[in-house]
């Protein structure tokens, strides 16, 4: 046993000199690595992560979207809102509803033309048996932290210093990867313009202080938009109460567009 | 005739170096827009290229610029809580700078615009008042082709 000791020792003496080197090496790359990634010329390119606000001024609103399902009725005024306000092309939608049916045998989803002109009725031998049904408007949540944003080579789409995901049309090329890396599936390219387009939550009425136009047409006060910075805002009292739940949040993307009463089942 | 000094190719090769340098450089400030934010990454020029969008809807308080009676009964009504909007459509279509343009479109003529909210659908909430196509049809048996607005006020239908 003494002997084999002896041997191990005689025979490796470089093993211990040779790992520090490596875990000294290894050390070196990680903190330049760190320090590049922290300081770099990229580093501050896309995100909140970084918490560097840069030279803008701090946000004074923190605007959020509430839908509410156990309110909506499917009736398509937003759709049709969405299309007149922001000149949406036919076929292509900014904002959508769909229809779930929660079945013994399955989870149904349909949204015809969008729900244009709202939901044609189920017919008798599938309406019976339905578990759960409900209607839910899906848009682009104007996620805090957009991965349609880190995938523009061109910066034509950003995250608008009041936390609006927004498209440069001038700037975009339409080579549709934001399209590709929506989880939502909220953008198309614009067969008209050929840009990437997408909801912007009525950016252009937010600023001369209106709503966005499918929360001023819903009959139902389903969907709501407003500042959670403003104590006394409808949003925030329902934010503040409710159990409000975002889609997706497996994909970390940390949407400002939250759903009350989401049956689990919705994606 | 002296030999080329034995460092000619490194200079050419810097003078290369620096040539590309100033022609990236150049096409750098040519195609980067004046309005780059370097910190968030974007054009700020796009924030007023999507502020400058025509609006189309304008909201109750658009319409009770001129229709302030009918906007001072709707308080009291059934359906005071809906945009006017949702039924007549975007004020656009009605009025192009303060003066009216077409009539204020709205569906009298047939059920759908009424329908479309209060026909019964298992995906409607339970609590909202709807109604079976069936008890429907036997509801206005009277006539063929019936209309809602028929019986019903449109801003206040109460039954």
């Amino acid at each position: 046993m003494k002997n084999m000791k002896k041997i191990v020792e005689m025979e490796m003496p470089s093993i211990p000199d040779s790992r520090r080197e490596f875990l000294i090496r290894l050390l070196e790359g990680t903190a330049t690595a760190t320090v590049l990634m922290v300081f770099g010329p990229g580093a501050s390119a896309h995100g909140p992560e970084t918490g560097i606000s840069g030279s803008l001024e701090p946000a004074k609103h923190n605007y959020a979207y509430i839908i509410d399902i156990n309110k909506c009725i499917g009736c398509g005024n937003c759709v049709r809102a969405c299309k007149r306000e922001n000149s949406v092309p036919a076929d292509y939608f900014r904002t959508w509803v769909e229809r779930y049916v929660v079945r013994a045998d399955g989870v149904y989803v349909d949204s015809p033309n969008g729900a244009l002109e709202g939901f044609e009725k189920l017919n008798k031998k599938f309406r019976d048996n339905i578990q759960l049904s409900r209607t839910v408007p899906k848009m682009c949540n104007h996620c805090h932290n957009p991965p349609c944003v880190q995938v523009c080579p061109v910066g034509a789409t950003f995250k608008s210093p009041e936390g609006f995901v927004l498209v440069d049309h001038d700037y975009c090329l339409g080579c549709a990867y934001c399209v590709q890396a929506c989880p939502y599936a909220a953008r198309f390219i614009n067969p008209v313009k050929h840009k990437s387009d997408k909801c912007t939550w009525c950016y252009h009425r937010v600023k001369k202080g209106k709503l966005p136009a499918c929360v001023t047409v819903c009959p139902q006060k389903a969907r709501l938009f407003g500042d959670l910075n403003d104590v006394e805002s409808e949003v925030s009292k329902i934010f503040e109460k409710d159990h409000w739940m975002v889609l997706k949040p497996e994909m970390h993307t940390d949407p400002t567009c939250f759903y009350i009463g989401l049956p689990r089942e919705v994606v | 005739m002296s030999n080329p000094s034995p460092k000619a190719h490194l200079v050419r090769l810097a003078a290369v170096l620096v040539g590309v340098l100033v022609v990236f450089l150049i096409i750098k400030q040519m195609v980067v827009p004046d309005s780059w934010n370097y910190e968030e990454w974007y054009r700020e020029g796009a924030l007023a290229l999507n502020a400058s969008e025509p609006l189309a809807y304008g909201g109750n308080e658009s319409c009770a610029a001129c229709h302030q009676e009918t906007n001072d009964e709707l308080a009291e009504f059934k359906h005071k809580a809906l945009s006017c909007e949702s039924c007549h459509g975007a004020l656009a279509d009605h009025v192009t700078d303060g003066v009216k343009t077409a009539a204020a479109q709205v569906d009298d003529e047939s059920t759908w615009q009424c329908l479309n909210c209060h026909e019964a659908r298992v995906s409607k909430p339970e609590g909202f008042p709807q109604f079976d196509k069936v008890a429907i049809k036997e509801h206005t048996e009277i006539e063929e082709g019936m209309l809602c607005l028929a019986c019903h006020t449109p801003h206040d239908p109460t039954p």
